[in-house]
């Protein structure tokens, strides 16, 4: 999957899985219903009718509810259609329920030696009203929710991480190259390539494969300043200069450190993404370990330019920003809750006093919903708060100042600096790309940007294609004058 | 050569694919744009045949020794990278955009001395500031644990109307979190005693820091009466990991101080050196 032009499943909105979670609640109520009404008929408490309510029960609200909440926030556009369609027929016939029965409509269910009066009016609303929300949400945020017919989108979450993460810049796949350098070998050939390879030799100083990482001594190079790899075979070109690694004097420098400008070799060079420049031609930039740290300063000649180090910690530092936007959003959204929770039993107290038609008249009973309305809600509300503000508030503080002291740990172990020869093998091993490592110490390479090297690319394009058609003009302009002259010499 | 044998040869480098343009100059890695030689070219520098060739030139590609070439630093959407061109007027003008590397204060300026004293540094203050902020941490835990969840408590306070209820709880919150921030100040200027022009600054802050974390402490220890502590180990064990933290940090600090001071004088000395009126 080309990881820059698919969807991955951390790209859902948080409507979406909400809107799964409420259809498999859904589902998961119409199972537990069907299974109570077939139980209730099978044991005689319910008319022979029962069977084909509990048949249409299960087959019109447990099995689609539960199959499209499944996969509805999976970012799959035929379960976002199968939602919309099953929203609206939903609202169509709990609508004319409510139009034919009215909202005071209720139902006696015979639970053994009791029965239960269930307001089916208050249902059929209930469910109007969140299919109606369902519908519309998936109707406005369409291009947020359905992805595009032929678009790939990564579900596995780990996957997904590690694509948001960004992979470590590499033409390679996850795999040895075969010795034509294109095809890739069999998992057996790769490992007895990987057994049998030296990262040493006895004869000198070596050049190390970008392929498998085994050392080929310089010895071998042919007159084509090209050595074909000891162990995988294939042809690599030989580095610019011969000079050898600053800090392994037994290997040939691969490359320079792109900041610092020394040579080394790839068990002592990382990669990153490119910076966003113009200027630059590679997909990728070289830092040694030094300047991976942000510790090597040039002094050039005037005092404009310094390494940019200002936002040394701002990755640890950030962590307290982001756990009091964790706080910010929690407030928000425990203060819109309460609101909610002191309003319902307002309304479930005014439904009471109206109820009426096909309901009873056992005074106690509703004398118990009040005292359940007025005094239970407002004290599990309360313990709501204290919860909130005892137990939450100081996880999430704490949360915060564990996350410093992680990352704090990462810094003073030293360990995020991963060379590309360690990656490679690494990636051949685990048959994946590997994660691109950022140096804590210094701020991150800004990543290349697919749509903007698109459209840098286009604007050159179309600026080529402008100079090219001004040129032909130009040249069309030239010969029709030379040509006009020409007629006008001819004709005078 | 032919084109199906040219198509194989792998970058050394990243394993891109390297098309081979040109025979006696260097090509480039199709992926990285890492410099590879040409299949007819010299190891050796244009200008003077006989000597092995340091770098390449970044605009005409052709290969130089250290006495053809210039260093430059390049701003690249915002990074500072180094490039080489050779001596030739076009290859200067074409890198003109570049600032020329001031080689001599960068040899004068070289702080590579200090990188394993520096290592070291980070690491023991690190690691102290890391200990006293778990150490917080679990104080935090522990009091709270102890106050609410058995029969000890911290003395009863009491301010105007608000009884030991509310003041009790509100107190231990307070000053703990406050020593849990002070720990997280005392983390973040532990690690920046790494960057050279912050390390003596970060080596005073944290012994200030230091001094005022450890009077918290006292007064915290006081005010909640732990010497009436019931637990026999949770003290000693949290003073002892407290202490351990603390000889780390002031032992850090004052190298931080001393290494920055001499990086200081380094480059003042430099600057004077070079008659340099504004620091690089």
């Amino acid at each position: 999957m080309p990881e820059n032009d698919g969807y991955t499943i951390l790209d859902r909105p948080w409507g979406l899985r909400m809107i799964g979670v409420t259809q498999m609640a859904f589902g998961i109520f119409g199972l537990l219903a069907t299974i109570g009404l077939l139980f209730a008929t099978l044991t005689g408490a319910f008319a022979t009718v029962g069977y084909l309510y509990s048949l249409v029960l299960f087959g019109g609200v447990a099995v689609p509810c539960l199959f499209i909440g499944n996969y509805v926030d999976d970012l799959r556009r035929w379960a976002v259609i199968a939602q919309i369609i099953y929203s609206a027929i939903a609202v169509g016939l709990s609508g004319y329920l409510l139009y034919v029965n009215g909202l005071s409509y209720n139902w006696t269910i015979p639970l053994f030696d009791f029965s239960i009066e269930l307001a089916i009016g208050n249902v059929a609303a209930f469910i109007a009203i969140t299919q109606t929300l369902i519908m519309f949400y998936l109707l406005i945020r369409w291009q947020a929710v359905a992805p595009a017919p032929g678009t790939i989108v990564e579900r596995d979450k780990s996957r997904a991480r590690l694509i948001e993460a960004g992979l470590m810049p590499s033409p390679l796949e996850p795999a040895l190259l075969a010795p034509d350098g294109t095809t890739t070998l069999t998992p057996d050939e790769e490992q007895k390539i990987m057994d049998i390879r030296k990262v040493i030799t006895e004869e000198g100083m070596a050049i190390l494969c970008s392929n498998c990482n085994g050392a080929t001594s310089l010895t071998k190079v042919e007159d084509n300043n090209t050595v074909p790899c000891d162990y995988c075979g294939v042809i690599l070109g030989v580095g610019s200069v011969f000079v050898p690694c600053l800090n392994h004097e037994e290997y040939l420098a691969a490359t320079t450190c792109n900041v610092c400008g020394e040579h080394f070799c790839r068990q002592c060079l990382t990669v990153q993404e490119p910076p966003v420049d113009e200027k630059w031609q590679g997909s990728a930039v070289y830092l040694c370990k030094k300047c991976f740290e942000g510790r090597y300063r040039p002094a050039v000649t005037t005092a404009s330019l310094v390494i940019p180090i200002d936002q040394l910690f701002s990755i640890a530092g950030g962590r307290f920003s982001k756990v009091g936007q964790m706080y910010s959003s929690f407030l928000s959204a425990y203060a819109n809750g309460m609101k909610h929770l002191w309003r319902i039993p307002l309304q479930l107290l005014k439904s009471v006093g109206k109820s009426g038609g096909g309901g009873n008249d056992n005074a106690a009973g509703v004398l118990v919903m009040i005292v359940i309305i007025i005094i239970a809600i407002p004290i599990l509300a309360g313990i709501l708060m204290i919860l909130g503000a005892i137990i939450i508030i100081p996880i999430l503080f704490y949360a915060g100042l564990i996350a410093v002291t992680v990352e704090a740990a990462k810094i003073i172990s030293g360990t995020d600096f991963e060379s590309v020869d360690n990656a490679r093998v690494k990636s051949i091993h685990a048959h994946r790309k590997p994660k691109v490592k950022e140096s804590k110490l210094r701020p991150s390479v800004r990543v290349w940007d697919d749509e903007f090297r698109q459209a840098s690319l286009e604007h050159q394009r179309i600026k080529l294609r402008h100079d090219e058609e001004r040129r032909q003009r130009e040249e069309r302009r030239r010969k029709q004058q030379q040509a006009a002259s020409f007629w006008r010499t001819e004709n005078d | 050569m032919t084109e199906t044998v040219q198509e194989r040869i792998l970058c050394p480098v990243c394993g891109g694919p390297i098309k081979i343009d040109q025979q006696d100059k260097v090509n480039r890695c199709e992926y990285c744009a890492s410099p590879v030689l040409g299949p007819s070219q010299s190891r050796n520098c244009v200008t003077h045949p006989d000597i092995l060739a340091k770098e390449v030139c970044h605009v005409c590609g052709d290969l130089v020794c250290e006495d053809c070439i210039q260093k430059r630093v390049g701003e690249y959407g915002g990074k500072l990278l180094t490039i080489v061109n050779c001596d030739k007027p076009t290859c200067i003008a074409e890198s003109d955009w570049a600032k020329p590397l001031n080689e001599e204060y960068q040899k004068l300026a070289n702080m590579d001395w200090a990188d394993r004293i520096d290592n070291l540094i980070l690491r023991i203050t690190g690691l102290g500031a890391i200990i006293m902020m778990v150490f917080e941490l679990i104080f935090f835990i522990g009091v709270m644990f102890y106050q609410f969840l058995t029969p000890w408590s911290i003395p009863d306070i009491s301010i105007g109307a608000l009884g030991p209820l509310i003041m009790i709880p509100v107190a231990i919150l307070l000053l703990n979190i406050l020593g849990n921030l002070m720990s997280a100040i005392l983390l973040q200027s532990a690690l920046q005693v790494y960057v050279h022009e912050r390390q003596m600054g970060a080596g005073i802050t944290l012994l200030v820091i230091l001094i005022i974390e450890v009077a918290h402490l006292l007064f915290r220890g006081l005010f909640f009466g732990l010497l009436t502590f019931p637990n026999p180990i949770f003290l000693p064990l949290m003073l002892g990991a407290f202490l351990f933290g603390t000889i780390l940090v002031f032992v850090g600090s004052l190298m931080a101080i001393y290494i920055g001071n001499k990086k200081r004088v380094q480059l003042k000395e430099t600057q004077e050196k070079l008659h340099l009126s504004i620091k690089p």
